[in-house]
């Protein structure tokens, strides 16, 4: 017995040392007051300064635009396996999702700079294809997964009774979906975008290859940009004294909170789910 | 993101502080070594310290060299912290870099920084204000300096590399280099980089030069071995490996081997020029 | 809206976006085996090396990716090899012996750990290390052990919680004979329980091991080079497969090294989906065992 709940204390503790540190180590950025220059400064190092506003908008607007592009495709899909063609191709898809999960981050950062850069770059004429699109989309497939697996276990979880109602009433599928089945389960696609954000919001790979890492205040899709993951992978080998190595742990510290928030989020909607 | 863990074993830097006493050695230096040696630092380097290693490992297979990138600043750092025993830097390092850390620096070629543009670009020469205005972001268009209508996108490297450093003092006299630059990590990295995109313009070791990009004659000056070695073209630098403190041990034979013949021949055919 | 007419838009919506999922996945999919399958050879992996004197780390291989995939393989069983009694455990007690209101703390606990992004794991492995290093011992760097440790944290909640699914899982009838006859609650456990949600628990080590084995942002920061060889030990350097990917695709010095790279990827993904099949076959098991009991 105590070794189990000595096991699970571990592991509290080292999610709880995890922001610690995060916190402990912006400390002396945090002490001498740069916290508010730090959030809205523009990232410029030559001039001393060492703003991370560009990454978080660069991140906010990656990360959204891989779930505006995301979200309608994994609805469908979802839509698709549970309730369009439940038989033979709704299980094939089903398991090509589920082997999508495996795949790694790498990969679809590497098909990307090979396969999608040069194709951005020509259709639209204008950057060198790295850009925050780029990323966008490679990160719609990376989260795509999560998302359709979600949506099709809310779904399943609406009670026999209900959809056996609209059956028995003479409903058609789409009517099933629409007017019982969505109305259900609405928290729990609620649930599966929040953490489909964070996972979007966290992913450092597919941004670091292909985004452009430039750390200019994005204004356009087709601008080049850095993401608070990205800005963190590349700062590491900075001098470990300096304010801009310190930023990092303020980045790092963000990142843990904006997801640690979207878990909260989504455990707060699943709780209505339930009930 | 910095390929810090890249060492580069080309760690024979000329000792600029010790005396040169013509220590050309070879392998035999390492026929009872054993243990780690950690390189980090310039990128510029790496070629040729991965050449050595191969050779120093396959002749002792007890000795693990690890080579790792990160760029100049990430090499001097790390080494003066004690987390590696090779620290490379494309640039020399400061005098407030040698007094914090106690650095012993050892130069064993000679290198230049160019710009390079794609091989499919028109443009291939630049003036010093053409170059300085399109990092600085003020010319846009390739049509400005006689190319096609297309942006200009411009590559560059963070603040740890060297070979950024040299570029920004020497080619573009400390200008600004505009936000919308994107970023790489590496040498290796901007010649990919360059190399895939047709409308980019990026800077890079001479060394690293082949025909996937081309480099840009600056002020009439073609960058190429013999230009640098002449000093008709200005933007050179010295390859440097440093350590903490006079070189010994695996360190001492390492860079003695990059200054000795094999390690010189190594620094000539990765496109280098030797010191010896 | 006529039901009809809401039908047959519902039907061309789903099919539509299930056509652009699938034309996406196999563009990834088909590029990868078009550009990979002809660096797919013993070259690929030994380089020039016979197999059998590269294995028996007779010879050291510098042309071929072999360094990276044994580095990916001690990473995995090192850091399999923490998470997993840990995770276990925690897993254990969460279904068995935690008190209702601990439960739900720890599992948002849990939940916390699972979506913290892993270049913030790299980052406190990084920090720790440097912490390690000036306090402690001027020997520690980032090495093998960090970084399996740092996957460690990636990996326990897939653990915590897939042990805790398949206890919670398994058929009243099974937690109560034991019992019964006169078992402790921890003979119950260890057992009975336990074995008799293995597959469950092997599936999702399997999953875990897949994670560990393509995570690149952690080993990033934390000790994986570009250049190293066999680990020589655990406080040494060590390459890994996804980071040559990465490292290659940003900057390869000729055709070659990217044809490699190419093959690396493909060579990561057969190990991953192989994983994921494994994992699969493992349910499966599961499930007919299930059936013939019954």
């Amino acid at each position: 017995m105590v070794v189990f709940s000595g096991a699970a204390l571990l592991c509290a503790l080292a999610t709880l040392s995890v922001l610690g540190f995060m916190i402990w180590l912006s400390l002396p950025v945090l002490k001498s007051g740069m916290l508010w220059q730090i959030l809205t400064d523009p990232w410029s190092p030559d001039q001393g300064r060492f703003g991370i506003a560009a990454m978080v908008v660069g991140t906010l607007y990656i990360a959204g635009l891989s779930l505006v592009i995301s979200f309608p495709v994994s609805l469908g899909c979802s839509f698709f396996i549970q309730v369009s063609s439940p038989g033979l191709w709704g299980r094939l898809l089903k398991k090509l999702v589920q082997l999508m999960t495996a795949i790694p981050t790498v990969i679809y950062g590497f098909v990307g700079i090979f396969l999608l850069v040069p194709k951005v770059r020509d259709i639209f004429s204008y950057g060198s294809g790295m850009a925050i699109v780029t990323a966008a989309i490679m990160l719609a497939m990376l989260i795509a997964p999560t998302m359709i697996l979600f949506f099709t276990q809310s779904y399943a979880r609406v009670p026999r009774a209900y959809t056996d109602a609209v059956d028995a009433l003479g409903g058609t599928a789409s009517q099933r979906l629409f007017y019982v089945i969505l109305p259900q389960a609405w928290p729990g696609i609620l649930t599966g975008v929040v953490l489909a954000f964070g996972r979007a919001m966290g992913d450092t790979l597919i941004a670091l290859m292909l985004s452009g890492n430039s750390v200019m205040m994005p204004s356009s899709l087709l601008d080049s940009a850095r993401t608070l993951t990205a800005h963190i992978a590349m700062i590491i080998a900075a001098d470990f004294d300096s304010v801009e190595f310190k930023t990092i742990f303020i980045c790092g510290g963000i990142l843990y909170l904006m997801t640690g928030l979207g878990v909260f989020a989504a455990r707060l909607s699943q709780q209505r789910d339930r009930s | 993101m910095k390929n810090r863990w890249i060492l580069v074993l080309v760690a024979m830097a000329v000792a600029l502080f010790s005396a040169q006493t013509g220590m050309a050695q070879g392998l035999e230096a390492f026929s009872n070594a054993k243990g780690v040696l950690r390189i980090s630092g310039g990128t510029a380097h790496i070629p040729v310290m991965k050449a050595a290693a191969r050779r120093v490992m396959a002749a002792n297979s007890n000795l693990q060299i690890t080579i790792a990138g990160g760029g100049s600043g990430a090499g001097i750092k790390q080494v003066g912290e004690g987390l590696v025993d090779i620290g490379n830097s494309g640039r020399k390092p400061s005098e407030d870099e040698v007094e914090k850390y106690g650095l012993a620096m050892y130069k064993w070629a000679i290198d230049g920084v160019t710009a390079i543009v794609n091989p499919g670009n028109g443009v291939k020469a630049l003036s010093s204000d053409q170059l300085k205005a399109i990092y600085a972001g003020t010319i846009t268009s390739w049509q400005t300096v006689g190319g096609e209508d297309r942006s200009i996108n411009i590559y560059t490297r963070d603040k740890a590399s060297g070979t950024r450093a040299v570029f920004w003092k020497k080619a573009l006299a400390k200008g600004q280099i505009s936000g919308k630059a994107q970023f790489v990590s590496s040498n290796g990295a901007m010649k990919s980089a360059v190399a895939n995109d047709p409308y980019a313009i990026g800077y890079m070791s001479v060394g690293y030069i082949d025909d996937s990009v081309t480099p840009v004659t600056l002020d009439g000056v073609t960058p190429s071995l013999a230009t640098v070695k002449s000093g008709a073209f200005k933007v050179a630098r010295g390859l440097y490996s440093n350590t903490k403190g006079p070189y010994k041990g695996l360190a001492k034979a390492f860079i003695d081997y990059l200054l000795g013949p094999e390690g010189q021949a190594i620094a000539a055919e990765k496109g280098f020029i030797p010191v010896n | 809206m006529k039901a009809g007419v809401q039908d047959r838009i519902l039907a061309m919506f789903s099919w539509g976006c299930a056509l652009v999922l699938v034309s996406g996945l196999a563009a990834v999919l088909g590029f990868l085996l078009v550009r990979g399958a002809p660096a797919l050879s013993r070259e690929l992996i030994f380089g020039s090396v016979a197999p059998l004197d590269a294995l028996l780390l007779k010879r050291q291989v510098f042309y071929g990716i072999f360094p990276a995939v044994a580095g990916t393989v001690c990473l995995v069983v090192f850091s399999i090899g923490t998470a997993l009694p840990v995770g276990l455990c925690a897993g254990i007690w969460l279904a068995e012996y935690a008190p209702r209101l601990l439960k739900q703390i720890f599992s948002l606990v849990v939940d916390i750990l699972a979506g913290i992004p892993s270049i913030v794991v790299g980052l406190f492995g990084f920090s720790i290390t440097i912490f390690l290093h000036h306090f402690l011992n001027n020997r520690v760097f980032p090495c093998l052990l960090i970084s399996a440790l740092a996957l460690a944290f990636l990996v326990l909640p897939y653990i915590i919680k897939t042990t805790q699914t398949a206890m919670d899982s398994l058929p009243l009838a099974l937690r109560l004979t034991a019992p019964s006859l006169g078992a402790s609650r921890l003979e119950n456990i260890v057992h009975v329980l336990v074995p008799a949600a293995l597959p469950d628990l092997a599936s999702g080590v399997i999953l875990a091991i897949g994670r560990c084995a393509e995570d690149t942002a952690v080993i990033m920061l934390t000790g994986v080079v570009a250049t190293a060889g066999i680990p020589k030990s655990i406080f040494s350097s060590y390459e890994a497969l996804p980071f040559y990917i990465y490292y290659t695709a940003s900057e390869y010095a000729d055709a070659s090294e990217l044809v490699k790279a190419y093959g690396a990827a493909l060579v990561l993904l057969l190990i991953c989906a192989g994983l994921f099949g494994l994992a699969h076959l493992a349910r499966v098991w599961v499930a007919h065992r299930a059936r013939v009991r019954t």
